[in-house]
């Protein structure tokens, strides 16, 4: 019941020593440490798995040798906790995996069982939307057979690229405590030195050690944290380390980067230069394209059109593909690329038509990461997208999209500190926001309320902004999708018949209106000669956070949005107001909203008007439940009912 | 040496099969069907299939024996922007061993109208990528150069593959819209394969016959007593059974909701192997009827082999035999005995993964080592116990007899009273409560003199969820009261299988938020992990502004936060069955003091409705009892799976139940004399 250390011999005498001594220290530990049944409840609350022990050896040779080590020792205290019993190994060409094996331990602490190397899988690894990786993964399916159990996974690799040395997470995620966690790095002389980069250390308490050779971190009784509704992504506020070497070796490549001014120079010499060639017969027809033009703006609105009409998306990564583009004439013959070909493809059209861009890396995702200002590392940034600058302002575009309007790029890459490429160095810019009321949609609606409870009117629906976002697609979809989508929208109202409905997308204006014609029986209910409805048909929003009993973490609106909304609304003849809401408005921190009512006798309608500001915002966890009760009142006041009664 | 080459002819259609005006040879694609913009049955297609052909043949090499060859010859129509995921082409391969299928002669070309002029863009060895994904597959991938809308992409390769017994399921349905499909499966008379149609579209094939023929070269000595060598060339002629499948127009396999498995609709054919049968050799048997189908599975040594021998678990045995007296206190301590010994580690399969053995010393194992352990179990001691065999809901329902139609176990016992079910592969099972997904139609319960016989697996019982709620309404709206849950069969089931292990806690905020955030306390929850019993849950709870109050009236619907406000039926018709895995029931009754100092204005009436042949159906009840009232609410599904042609009546029942639940009750004021201040009751 003893594990094993993977030893190697070392490179320096000066290595041999901390090696030696730390292989000890947990071979006398080992003896019953295991044991799963006295564990203390600081760990065991809120989780379904602990970390006994996440160490990580991480060995600097040279600029172009690194060896990895790494033990992760689990005890997984139900069915819930077996998603965090780590079995599987990335791993690509050049990262050789020397060692790999997983020992289970039962409840007392014995062992159990042993997987060696050769009873793993090894399969390609899969992301959803590559056509080619070259990455593949070593993993074994254990299945459980008593809780608790603990699984020792360990495994060691050796590889030239320390370009992408593993960053640490104290806590591996959600639900899961951690008992001792320990990081470390040896390196083997002054130059190969690592900067680490501290994040959000505050909520632990650690210890950091330093030699000449080597830094050291350890954690112990790490709680576990539970995800909460609102609260920010675990990447912001996870304790972690970020850490790097400034000359480096990555897929074949030397880098030395010490900024991003750095970074953005060697991204220029070493993996840009050269790529931007195109065929003399592209750029006549590019300059064709744009002839007349005097404007660079509209020049460059030309040539994203000419992208978005002639190439598709495809990824294929292999080595330093995963950093380099495919050169612009290889994308210009087949049209097709990934965000790296494809941005570096319309930077080399529009530099044919005479039109300064830089090509632009970021972290995309419907989350907002910003890059590290102060540390500058290749880590950082999964995408590709391109600015155009213009009269001091930046034009940003996605060029894996055939459908965004120029100079639009909704909620997967705004607001967002970005490296832009500039010849003369790399710079970090922030990219487009869209917040509070720039996230916009009015509905205006008329609608007619029978005596029998149905509900027909029209409905316009204008949204910008990200609220564009979450529209615009609507106008690639067939039309059983588009009813679906607003039988779904407008779950509020059942029996849902959609007669009639149009869609415009201003590209220019990045606008989309849609105009939809509906009917539905039984909307309103009938109650002996009264007739109830809710007012609010077409915008109901009954949004309100989970509550929670002891909330612990702060919370988040990374965006916020505006609605306003009209409502005329035609009673039916043989029916007068018994009773009908009043206005209200509400001022918060958050947002506001308002409501109002108006009964206009001459014809026997209700106008109806409405507006919902939600702020974007990051708030202490103290104001959770003000906020909480802020978007119930709304809720509330979104169902609030007109009562008719019928004349005598 | 002796050396066999089989000469293939290639297949000749008649002119008659082209749809007018087209081409289908490689390379000859037309103006029209560049200009072509729209699918026109279809004018949501994305993109359509304009033409596809695949032959699937045989070929001799000796020393290497049999291979199959499969050509597959497509040519897309790209519509629109969401269609370019059809201009990426994957192929998945089978390996086993050193044994693989490979691809060869893969060709493929984009054609573009460029200024009224068809452009050719040929796809470069670099867009081919190949992939190891796992033991058994590798995946060749290909993406077509120059894609746009409106472009028409062709491509042609070519299978071989050793694996001759098994011929893939060929698909006759994509995603997509297909304009001509011509299938043409080739088999030496050696082979006996049947066809195996599935899905909805009719089809007939045009069955033939075609001369084959073996030139080989032979070496022998021509008389006992030379010693000289001659070479005779030599020919064996044998017939190939031809099948041609050729079909038009066959539109766009659409998903449906709440279908159980929507590749169960997918028309497909697949070829089953019979037997082979070479000259002067024995035939080798393969399935041909479900007998046959079970005798083969039965006789396997993964499967019937794994029911001989006990010694394995004998001593356990021994004891629990020992510590019961009846025969259903056994049944239910060796079930309990395996369903906690054994832990199922994922895998599918009616055959052994590790071996019964390993699998029993290991306590762990698929669903064969764990089901197959159990019926040996029973067995052992005597009972009439035997393996059935099980298609689950995701691997479509076996309509044929073929081994591959089958990929799970369970186990059956059959008493006097009749047979029990049982499946040991997961916690919260009992006798007749198999997992949900092994609610399949039919399985087959093979006997140990290898006959089988079918037993009917969707669930008859109906599984319950009552709640008894006595609820106080408030002057201002809001409630507060106690509830008590009771859950059987399958809703203990799924309750269990999704929260016993959950942290408390952590389940009631989920409860709360779930019912619009209410306040919960005195929560007590018994039989948690008893499976035998019903989950039942009871609770205080308060919760806010459940009613309106316009004026000097209240207005709520007195299912408060229970009432199903959603019809789950929004389509206006459907072609697929609904299937609900098994048949519910759930029940409410509510007894709710009213405010003091208001009284009853008007209430929802009541209500009774109910499906043909007694499907299902809904009750609702009110009545007035003191300060107060009471209400009953029953809504009920008895079948499983209902057929589409139903759908129509079930889509109203459930308007209906959401009718009434959302319908609102009306109080009033009571003036000071302690009556209402408005008019009387209505209806």
């Amino acid at each position: 019941m003893r594990y094993v250390i993977t030893t190697k011999p070392n490179q320096t005498k000066s290595m041999r020593l901390p090696v030696f001594l730390c292989f000890l220290f947990f071979s006398i530990l080992s003896l019953a440490q295991y044991q799963a049944l006295a564990l203390d409840e600081t760990l065991t609350k809120n989780a379904n798995a602990v970390l006994r022990l996440d160490q990580m050896e991480i060995e600097i040779h040279s600029k172009k040798e690194m060896v990895v080590k790494n033990k992760q020792v689990i005890t997984v205290l139900n069915r819930l906790g077996n998603r965090h019993a780590r079995t599987a190994l990335g791993y690509d060409s050049s990262k050789k995996i020397k060692a790999i094996e997983i020992i289970i331990y039962d409840k007392l602490g014995n062992q159990i069982e042993k997987i060696k190397k050769k009873d793993f899988t090894d399969v390609s690894a899969v992301d959803g939307f590559s056509l080619y990786l070259d990455y593949r993964q070593l993993y074994y399916d254990y299945t459980p057979i008593s809780y608790p159990y603990t699984l020792e996974f360990n495994y060691e690799y050796i590889t030239p690229d320390t370009g992408s040395i593993p960053s640490w997470y104290f806590l591996g995620g959600f639900m899961k405590s951690v008992e001792k966690s320990r990081y470390s790095i040896y390196y083997a002389n002054s130059a190969l030195k690592p900067i680490i980069h501290e994040k959000n250390l505050e909520s632990i308490r650690f210890e950091k050690k330093e030699t000449g050779s080597s830094i050291v971190y350890t954690a112990e009784n790490i709680g576990a944290i539970k995800q909460e509704r609102l609260s920010p992504t675990f990447g912001k506020i996870a304790p972690r380390l970020m850490t790097k070497i400034n000359n480096f070796h990555y897929k074949g490549y030397d880098g030395t980067i010490e900024s991003w001014s750095a970074m953005g120079t060697w991204i220029d010499e070493k993996l840009l230069a050269g790529r931007d060639e195109l065929n003399e017969a592209t750029i006549l027809e590019v300059k064709d394209l744009t002839s007349g033009i005097e404007d660079d703006l509209e020049k460059a609105k030309k040539i994203y059109k000419y992208v978005q009409d002639n190439t598709r998306y495809i990824s294929v990564q292999i080595g330093i593909g995963g950093l380099q583009p495919i050169s612009a004439i290889e994308v210009d013959r087949v049209k097709y690329g990934d965000c790296k070909g494809l941005s570096n493809y319309t930077k080399a059209l529009l530099k044919a038509v005479g039109v300064d861009s830089y090509y632009a890396v970021v972290q995309a995702g419907a989350d907002k990461v910003d890059f590290e200002e102060d540390f500058a590392d290749l880590a950082q940034g999964n995408h590709v997208i391109l600015t155009i600058p213009h009269k001091g302002t930046y034009y940003w575009i996605d060029c894996t999209s055939q459908v965004l309007p120029f100079g639009y790029i909704g909620s997967f890459t705004d607001d967002r500190k970005v490296l832009i490429v500039k010849p003369e160095g790399g710079e970090l810019v922030r990219t487009t926001s869209y917040v509070d009321d720039d996230n916009y949609q009015h509905i205006g609606a008329s609608y007619v309320i029978d005596s029998e409870g149905g509900i027909a009117g029209n409905a316009t629906i204008k949204t910008k902004g990200v609220r564009y976002y979450q529209h615009f697609r609507l106008n690639q979809d067939p039309k059983e999708d588009v009813i679906k989508h607003y039988k779904n929208q407008w779950n509020n109202i059942n029996n849902l018949k959609v007669s009639e409905y149009s869609l415009n997308d201003d590209k220019a204006e990045v606008t989309f209106s849609e105009t939809v014609s509906l009917n539905a029986t039984n909307y309103a209910s009938l109650s002996g000669n009264r007739i109830l409805f809710t007012v609010n048909a077409f915008n109901n929003n009954d949004f309100v956070p989970d509550r929670y009993r002891n909330r612990k973490l702060p919370f988040e609106i990374q965006r916020g949005f505006l609605d306003t909304d009209e409502f005329t609304i035609e009673l039916p003849k043989e029916y007068s107001i018994e009773a009908m809401p009043k206005e209200r408005q509400i001022e918060t921190e958050f947002g506001s909203y308002e409501v109002a009512y108006t009964y206009v006798p001459e014809n026997n309608t209700v106008k109806y008007s409405r507006s919902l500001l939600v702020k974007k915002g990051y708030y202490p966890k103290e104001k959770y439940s003000d906020y909480r009760d802020f978007r119930k009142e709304t809720a509330r006041l979104d169902d609030a009912q007109i009562v008719l009664v019928k004349n005598q | 040496m002796i050396r066999l080459k089989i000469t293939v002819f290639c297949l000749v259609f008649s002119a008659t099969s082209f749809v007018l005006g087209q081409d289908f040879k490689f390379g000859k694609v037309s103006k029209e069907e560049l200009t072509e913009n729209v699918y026109p049955q279809d004018s949501s297609a994305v993109a359509s299939v304009l033409y596809r052909h695949q032959s699937v043949r045989f070929s001799y090499t000796q020393g290497v024996g049999f291979k199959l060859l499969t050509d597959v010859h497509e040519r897309v129509k790209i519509y629109s922007k969401d269609g370019f995921d059809y201009a990426t082409v994957s192929q998945l391969l089978y390996k086993n061993g050193s044994d693989a299928e490979s691809i060869s002669g893969l060709k493929a070309y984009t054609y573009n109208l460029e200024n009224g002029k068809i452009e050719k863009s040929k796809m470069e060895k670099s867009a081919v990528f190949k992939t190891s994904r796992s033991k058994y597959r590798n995946e060749e991938k290909f993406t077509l150069p120059n894609v746009k809308e409106g472009s028409v992409l062709e491509y042609h390769y070519q299978i071989t593959s050793p694996f001759y017994s098994s011929v893939d399921e060929i698909d006759l349905q994509y995603d997509i819209p297909i304009k001509k499909l011509e299938i043409a499966v080739e088999i030496p008379e050696y082979f006996v394969f049947k066809p195996l149609m599935k899905g909805y579209l009719p089809i007939s094939p045009k069955l033939g016959t075609k001369a084959g023929r073996i030139n080989y070269t032979s070496k022998n000595r021509s008389n006992r007593y030379s010693a000289a060598t001659n070479f005779d060339a030599q020919t064996i002629e044998y017939k190939i059974n031809t099948t041609h499948y050729d079909i038009a127009n066959v539109p766009a396999l659409k998903e449906e909701p709440y279908v159980n498995d929507m590749d169960n609709y997918r028309s497909a054919v697949k070829y089953e192997l019979q037997y082979i049968q070479f000259p002067q050799e024995a035939r080798e048997s393969y399935s041909t009827t479900w007998e046959d189908v079970i005798k083969k599975i039965y006789e396997s040594d993964s499967f019937g082999g794994q029911l001989k021998s006990g010694r394995y678990f004998q001593e356990d045995l021994e004891k629990l035999m020992a510590a019961t007296t009846t025969e259903s206190e056994l049944i239910a301590a060796i079930f309990l005995h395996v369903q906690g010994r054994m832990n199922w580690n994922s895998i599918y399969g009616y055959g052994v993964d590790k071996g019964v053995k390993t699998a029993y010393k290991e306590r762990s194992g698929n669903i064969a080592d764990i089901n197959l352990i159990l019926t040996s179990m029973l067995q052992e001691a005597g009972l009439n116990a035997n393996p059935v065999l099980v298609s689950t809901r995701d691997h479509g329902v076996p309509m044929f007899p073929t081994r591959e139609g089958f990929n799970y176990v369970v186990t059956a016992v059959e008493l006097e009273g009749g047979t029990v079910l049982l499946d040991a592969t997961n916690k919260y099972t009992k006798p007749n409560l198999l997992p949900t997904r092994a609610l399949n139609w039919f399985g087959k319960m093979i006997k140990k003199d290898g006959t089988a016989k079918t037993l009917n697996l969707i669930p008859k019982k109906v599984s319950r969820e009552s709640t008894n709620v006595s609820v106080v309404l408030k002057a201002n709206g809001d409630i507060e009261g106690k509830a008590r849950k009771s859950y059987t069969d399958y809703d203990s089931y799924a309750f269990r299988n999704r929260y016993a292990a959950a942290d408390e806690e952590d389940y009631l905020e989920k409860l709360e938020n779930r019912n619009n955030g209410m306040e919960i306390s005195d929560y007590a929850i018994k039989n948690k992990k008893t499976v035998g019993k019903p989950v039942m849950e009871s609770f205080t709870f308060n919760l806010e502004s459940q009613a309106n109050i316009i004026g000097d009236k209240m207005y709520f619907s007195p299912m408060f936060y229970m009432a199903m406000t959603e019809n789950p039926f929004k389509l206006e018709d459907r072609n697929y069955p609904i299937d609900f895995t098994y048949p519910w029931q759930e029940k409410f009754v509510m007894n709710i003091k009213l405010p003091e100092g208001y009284q009853l204005t008007s209430k929802p009436e009541n209500m009774n409705m109910a499906l043909v042949n007694k499907m299902g159906s809904f009750k609702y009840q009110i009545v007035e009892n003191g300060s107060g009232l009471q209400v009953m609410v029953d809504l009920k599904i008895n079948e499983a799976v209902i057929s589409a042609n139903y759908y129509a009546d079930l889509k109203e029942l459930f308007k209906n139940v959401v009718e009434k639940q959302t319908e609102k009750l009306v109080l009033s004021k009571t003036s000071s004399d302690g009556t209402a201040d408005s008019s009387g009751k209505s209806r």
